[in-house]
């Protein structure tokens, strides 16, 4: 029973595994096509793309730009999950339920109608397009997962050490930033990672919200637009060396920091 | 005691803690909605009140025809990615082992960090006629012609299932590592044999993992533009490629609003539906 | 207690001032340059080859932004700020649209070389308004059909017929703009372009839905060209030199006709906006585009070619093969502008459009 069961399981693994791989497969062969067109057959390895990559300012800057608007929406969607996870995880407030349904409520609706309620209400208010207005459509759809992940961790166990603190003299911000912080980590560092990996790809809010200075993904959106060209792959490709790399880093710090 | 003197002397405190998150979900969520809700009963030429949009989309079977579209795709992507997703998720909390699992799960989630607009189109590549699942198919001896799989709803479903059997793994992977042995090894104490247990012990306790990837699932798929637009070839429009079209070609917001708000109905619908499993609780 | 409140709520609100200062501050770092040019462009502009001399022969930036299709242009507009935008790029036959809204500014009439354009494309009718020059053609070209000259019979591509002939069933795509191919099929049954009225619209639909059955799919310009060139399709209905000549140099089978039915006439013009704070710089702008090595540039943007409307450009030999250069005023007399339809016309022919795109 055991044996075909293994067999079977490592067979149906290895599909998917196959599966998911596919188009990053796909993707890196193809950026080395020393032709112009991504298409078999494959006409051996050539780094002109990559070079063409780097030396596209479009792109470059667009890259910058999506580092940026994802470090800093992240940033003050999981501040602002992180506070108001705390408020209503410890206080007792009127409305309670009322405000977790309202924030985590964005969580129900796309990206895309999230982005054109800003577009929208940006005009009205005569607001340019830029990456400001981009990064406000971040926040607006990560805040809500911050929230959820963060507030779900706040066990109850937790008041007891924070009750703890307080008896020994803490402030409020000291429990916060000493207490309840270095507890939370792994959740702030959930939400925080999760909200940079989706702010960095997203495409509609950004899209709709930016006008000149774009984030990568948009500007390879345009780079489409003008036709079959390996320069794309290449993009992807090096997207996803800096992505292992980033993560590969990040394990490092982290089988570095996990107690024994 | 001390409970009771923290919190009246501490008032302000909560709310000033909760305002922020408040008050930007309000102004840039809320407030947009409201504006597109009344954008959506304006003309798109003129002023005044009318419920045209919403006519429009009633009485025109190619936009009332997206819907349906939108929904088929979704119900087809979610039913696939689940059933793909589970033995997997299975496999890699029960018979990687442990040491391995994070690791494991890190691979498949790995691909996922190229872009998701080139991932898309490496799809189309990869299913063309001469790329190379076609290739493989036919190399392999199992097809004599190329089998027409881009620019077809097949793409897209290929697209998105490929995204969403990765999501579902890992909420169905987290859900079976919280299980605790104790209910299996009580099943196994009153005799159930494997088959049993997982029918009746596993698969159930698993359900919030499986419901809270479909709703994900569902909700991401309805909403996304760039899969069916890249890989659907324009046949078969669905209503997010239809709001686009107005936004982008028309300009038309008061039609896109009517579309949108729609589209959201459909959404809350199935929110409330699955209401039991998305719970934010507290561990 | 009550201090630590207000302490923390402080602390708080600084830091959130801290952060939005944080993002305004980034945005005003982005490079402001002393002067700086917003262009609304179709991607062929954004071509480094065609701005980077510009630029540095003027001292200025060349803000681009993409668009596909006057609706879209028009929309981007609408959304933005008077002043936001100083050229734009449209279709020849739309500049009255944007004349009508009152966004374009005459330009003068003396300091571009009108003399000098190929005289089927200056299209007085449409780039002139009461008498004043709102745009000039820039870049012309062909909405014909596209194909693969060793998949599809080129003598079957002369006759729009073939198209809808089951001989080619799935091996066709469609180019994705409804005003080019409502005005071939309108040249199918033997309407003219700009003679079209709504009573036309139901038999031009039974063609583009004969069409669609034939197609496997309807795309814009990336999809067209992968499709032509990965082979997925063999003919490009609506396609044209701004398809084939980018791809001509890879793949040398590519091609394109124009029936005995005719083919519809793409011409883009540059205007100047009315609002633009720059009309100087955008005046150079336009100067150079229509300049004899601007127009060469152009005419072999990276994202499309086209034909120069400038009978001056500086093209090569090999270039002006590729692009049938003396073959053009043949090609002219046989083809029509796009269709300009009223804005209510235009509406049910977009709405005919979306219900052609969901049949089967």
């Amino acid at each position: 029973m055991r044996a075909p069961v293994k067999f079977l399981s490592v067979g149906y693994a290895a599909a998917i595994y196959t599966f998911i791989f596919l188009p990053v497969i796909v993707l890196v062969v193809f950026s080395l096509q020393s032709t112009a067109f991504p298409i078999p057959p494959f006409t051996g390895p050539s780094l002109r793309w990559y070079a063409a990559v780097l030396n596209d300012t479009r792109l470059t800057s667009a890259l910058i730009n999506s580092l940026i608007v994802a470090s800093i929406s992240s940033a003050i969607a999981v501040a602002l999950g992180f506070l108001s996870a705390w408020g209503l995880a410890r206080f007792v407030l009127v409305g309670s339920a009322a405000m977790r349904s309202l924030i985590t409520l964005p969580l129900t609706v796309s990206y895309l109608i999230i982005g054109m309620g800003l577009v929208i209400l940006f005009n009205m208010a005569g607001l340019p397009k830029s990456l400001l207005t981009a990064g406000i459509g971040h926040v607006v759809m990560n805040l809500p997962l911050c929230f959820a992940i963060i507030y779900s961790q706040m066990g109850d166990h937790q008041i007891n050490i924070e009750r703890a603190a307080r008896d020994l003299g803490a402030k409020e911000w000291q429990v916060l930033l000493m207490v309840t912080m270095p507890v939370m980590w792994p959740a702030i560092f959930a939400s925080l990672f999760l909200s940079m990996t989706f702010s960095w790809d997203e495409f509609v809010i950004s899209f709709l919200l930016t006008r000149f200075d774009t984030t990568l993904p948009v500007e390879i959106w345009n780079l489409l637009r003008s036709g079959l060209n390996p320069k794309t792959n290449a993009v992807g490709s090096l997207v996803f060396v800096v992505s292992v790399t980033f993560a590969i880093i990040l394990e490092l710090i982290l089988l570095r920091r996990r107690p024994s | 005691m001390r409970q009771r003197e923290h919190t009246s002397t501490v008032r302000v405190l909560p709310w000033a803690l909760v305002a922020p998150a408040l008050l930007w979900t309000l102004l840039f969520f809320v407030l947009p909605f409201l504006a597109m809700g009344l954008l959506s009963l304006t003309p798109h030429e003129g002023s005044g009140i009318t419920l045209s949009n919403y006519r429009q989309f009633f009485t025109n079977p190619s936009y009332y025809w997206a819907m349906i579209n939108s929904l088929e795709l979704t119900a087809m992507v979610t039913v696939i990615s689940v059933l793909l997703a589970y033995p997997f998720a299975w496999i890699l909390a029960e018979q990687v082992p442990v040491h391995w699992q994070r690791l494991a799960l890190l691979f498949a989630v790995l691909p996922f960090w190229t872009s998701y607009v080139v991932r898309s189109y490496s799809w189309l590549l990869a299913l063309s006629e001469n790329g190379i699942i076609n290739d493989a198919l036919m190399g392999s001896g199992l097809f004599t012609h190329a089998l027409q799989l881009a620019n077809t709803r097949v793409a897209t479903v290929i697209g998105f299932v490929h995204f969403f059997v990765m999501l579902l793994t890992l909420t169905i992977f987290a859900n079976l590592k919280q299980l605790s042995p104790s209910y299996r090894k009580a099943a196994a104490d009153l005799g159930a044999g494997p088959v049993n247990i997982f029918i009746h012990v596993i698969l159930p306790l698993t359900l919030p993992g499986i419901m809270v990837g479909a709703f994900l699932t569902f909700v991401l798929t309805i909403g996304d533009y760039i899969t069916p637009q890249i890989l659907g070839g324009n046949n078969a429009l669905v209503m997010s490629q239809l709001i686009m079209m107005q936004i982008g070609r028309r300009g038309d917001f008061p039609l896109a609003s009517a579309l949108a708000l729609i589209l959201m109905a459909v959404v809350t619908i199935a929110y409330i539906a699955c209401a039991r499993w998305l719970k934010i609780e507290r561990t | 207690m009550s201090i630590n409140a207000c302490t923390s709520l402080k602390r708080r609100l600084a830091a959130f001032a801290l952060t939005t200062v944080a993002l305004v501050g980034v945005e005003a770092l982005s490079p402001a340059s002393a002067t700086e040019l917003n262009a609304l462009i179709w991607c062929d502009h954004a071509d480094p080859a065609l701005l980077k001399p510009f630029e540095d022969a003027n001292g200025v930036k060349v803000n681009v932004k993409e668009f596909e299709g006057t609706g879209a242009g028009l929309a981007i507009v609408e959304q933005s700020q008077p002043g936001d935008w100083d050229v734009m790029v449209i279709d020849s036959i739309d500049v009255p649209r944007g004349v009508e809204k009152g966004l374009f500014e005459p330009l003068p009439e003396d300091k571009l070389p009108f003399g000098d354009l190929f005289p089927e494309v200056t299209m007085d009718s449409s780039t002139k308004v009461d008498g004043k020059r709102y745009g000039i053609t820039e870049k012309f070209g062909f909405n014909a059909v596209g194909f693969n000259n060793s998949k599809a019979d080129p003598a079957d591509m002369q006759s729009l017929n073939s198209l809808v002939d089951s001989k080619y069933k799935g091996r066709i795509a469609i180019y994705d703009y409804y005003l080019p191919i409502i005005g071939m099929a309108a040249l199918a049954i033997g309407k003219k372009t700009a003679e079209l009225t709504e009573g036309d619209l139901p038999a031009i639909k039974e063609v583009l839905l004969k069409l669609k059955a034939n197609a496997k799919l309807v795309g814009e310009i990336t999809a067209s060209q992968t499709a032509l060139a990965t082979g997925e399709v063999d003919i490009l209905v609506g396609g044209g030199e701004f398809v084939t000549a980018g791809l001509a140099k890879e793949n040398p089978a590519l091609d394109f006709s124009i029936p005995k039915e005719g083919a519809i006439l793409w011409s883009q013009s540059l205007a100047m906006f009315s609002t633009s704070k720059n009309k100087d710089m955008a005046l150079k702008f336009i100067q150079y585009v229509m300049s004899p090595e601007g127009q060469a540039r152009l005419a072999t943007s990276s994202c499309y070619w086209g034909m120069p409307a400038n009978k001056m450009a500086a093209l090569d030999d090999a270039q002006k093969i590729t692009l049938h250069f003396d073959q053009q005023p043949d090609f002219l007399k046989r083809a029509q502008p796009y269709p300009a339809p009223n804005a209510d016309l235009d509406k049910k022919m977009q709405d005919m459009w979306t219900e052609v795109l969901q049949a089967q």
